[in-house]
């Protein structure tokens, strides 16, 4: 899976949460910061890595979630560990 | 013990109420002695597991809120959508249909308290309100994930908590509002909407706050609803507008509804000085317990107590007296003994605004108390729907030898109890309201004269 096809999932997923909002989703890079970037509230990275597992059929354990960054290339990188790990 | 303390006024009032868009059209439905129960369509799906079916309930939709599921968790809302932008997506994040309706009534009071900014969001600012019981929907379709599907806890989302928590109602307006004083939630039973501004007008008289916006929610929940359904209690058999009938000889139990009812509290001086329209004068709150052990049961008894606590230092009566008035079957004949045994058999009326939209749970005591304002403003008085046919024999009850008040039958208080509204004189209105476990709770207002 390509990364630019997992940042555009990323941001689909980011349509959906009615807490950010949508005119900081135009220019998501790989260096966008979820928290910084587009204010959204820390409790809500959760929301996304739940969302994440459903979109890209991985399953994420209680280590990854506790040790999840929060720029767009942290979850990226994630996302292809986890799908590497099989 | 009553202590002297410093006046209370009520400057503003706001509220979400069944089959009503607006306060303004609340009070005309009222007035036009209409009911505002219907039969509930989501609890006749679900067929012969539910014996009552009648319900002043309100859809999220009916007030431009618009519930958006989470495709992958049955049943969870997720978020809700305010399609009139007033409330802002973070604060929706965090809350319930309640929470969402405390803070939208709570935007009108304070609109119509005419509260500014810095008064708002000062020190001396309380947030108290409270349903009466958790989120149940939302700890509902959390367990239903966990238990029976057998999912992460984090499958439903990080908002599970601060959505179903006792007092998320209190938390979710004061995160809108930020105000900076008390932040609490009473809970009683059915007498929470006045039990938490009877404990709001405390804080205020007593001088540790200077305004309170106040008062009591129930989110339409089919979970809480269930509940008083198995215990046999709801109004069966009736058509929708008669279903609830306090007092009437044929009632059977009350009609389960919902509904949210906020006022805005402030010390008087403070209300006089920057010229606020001053709706009512809080005169006195009162609260005890039946203590006899039963929890269900009313206690004459305790009632009694009850107004002689509220009018140890009141030397002027009601002209209307504001019952709970549940219509079941023991509740009203024992209210209106005490109220008869109180303050005798003429000279003022009975309002039982359950008559027109059944019981609100936890919003019930508060969108009451704004009855009673209404009533004040209009001088008129709400009636007893349904009670054209009262009982002329004596209740089972006031046969038994340790039955120490009135020997009349309910028929005989039939010129207390209007079956219409209509106009009269109205300067004090005593709020009634009584709950599970033996709590009573009565305030008294008056006009600012």
């Amino acid at each position: 899976m390509e990364r630019q096809e997992i940042i555009d999932g990323l941001v689909e997923i980011m349509r959906t949460m009615r807490t950010v909002d949508p005119s900081r989703l135009e220019n998501v890079t790989e260096e966008t910061d979820f928290l910084k970037d587009m204010n959204v509230p820390s409790a809500e990275l959760i929301n996304i890595a739940t969302k994440v597992e459903i979109k890209f059929n991985i399953e994420l354990e209680d280590d990854d979630i506790d040790e999840m960054g929060s720029t767009v290339k942290d979850i990226v990188d994630l996302i292809l560990k986890v799908k590497a790990r099989g | 013990m009553i202590s002297k303390g410093r006046k209370v006024v009520v400057t503003g009032f706001g509220g979400v109420f069944p089959t009503c868009k607006s306060s303004e059209e609340f009070a005309q439905k009222l007035f036009n002695n209409q009911s505002l129960i219907r039969r509930w369509d989501k609890a006749m799906s679900y067929g012969k597991q539910i014996r009552s079916v009648m319900s002043a309930y309100i859809d999220p939709l009916e007030n431009d809120i618009e519930p958006i599921y989470n495709p992958y968790t049955e049943d969870y809302p997720e978020i809700f959508v305010d399609h009139l932008n007033r409330i802002p997506p973070n604060n929706l994040a965090t809350a319930d249909l309640g929470s969402i309706w405390a803070m939208l009534a709570t935007q009108d009071a304070i609109k119509m308290a005419g509260w500014t900014h810095k008064e708002t969001t000062s020190e001396q600012t309380g947030v108290v309100m409270s349903s009466a019981s958790g989120g149940n929907e939302v700890t509902r379709t959390t367990c239903h994930q966990f238990y029976v599907h057998g999912k992460k806890t984090r499958s439903v989302g990080v908002h599970t908590v601060e959505r179903a928590m006792v007092y998320r109602e209190a938390a979710n307006v004061s995160c809108l509002i930020k105000n900076k004083g008390v932040v609490e939630a009473v809970a009683s039973a059915c007498a929470t909407g006045l039990g938490n501004i009877g404990y709001a007008y405390r804080l205020i008289k007593f001088g540790l706050q200077d305004r309170v916006v106040t008062g009591g929610i129930e989110g339409t929940a089919l979970e809480t609803f269930i509940g008083f359904d198995g215990m046999q209690i709801l109004s069966r058999g009736f058509e929708p507008h008669e279903s609830s009938r306090p007092f009437a000889k044929d009632r059977n139990g009350f009609v389960c509804s919902f509904g949210a009812g906020i006022v805005c509290l402030e010390e008087y001086e403070i209300a006089k000085s920057r010229g606020a329209n001053i709706i009512a004068v809080i005169d006195e709150y009162f609260n005890n317990s039946d203590g006899d052990g039963d929890m269900f049961a009313p206690s004459f008894d305790g009632q009694i107590r009850l107004w002689n606590g509220l009018m140890k230092d009141i030397n002027f009566k009601p002209d209307v007296v504001k019952v709970h008035g549940t219509s079941t079957f023991t509740g009203d004949p024992i209210e209106l003994f005490s109220v008869t045994e109180f303050l005798g058999n003429s000279g003022y009326h009975i309002s039982a605004p359950k008559s027109q939209f059944g019981h609100m749970l936890g919003a019930a005591g508060a969108v009451e108390f704004i009855t009673a304002l209404l009533m004040l403003q209009n001088q008129k008085v709400l009636p007893c729907l349904n009670s054209e046919e009262l009982n002329d024999e004596l209740e089972g009850f006031q046969l038994k030898d340790n039955w120490n008040g009135p020997k009349n039958p309910v028929a005989y208080y039939r010129d207390l109890l209007p079956l219409k509204t209509f106009e009269k004189e109205i300067n004090h209105i005593v709020c009634l309201n009584y709950g599970f476990g033996g709590t009573n709770s009565a305030m008294m207002i008056s006009k600012d004269i």
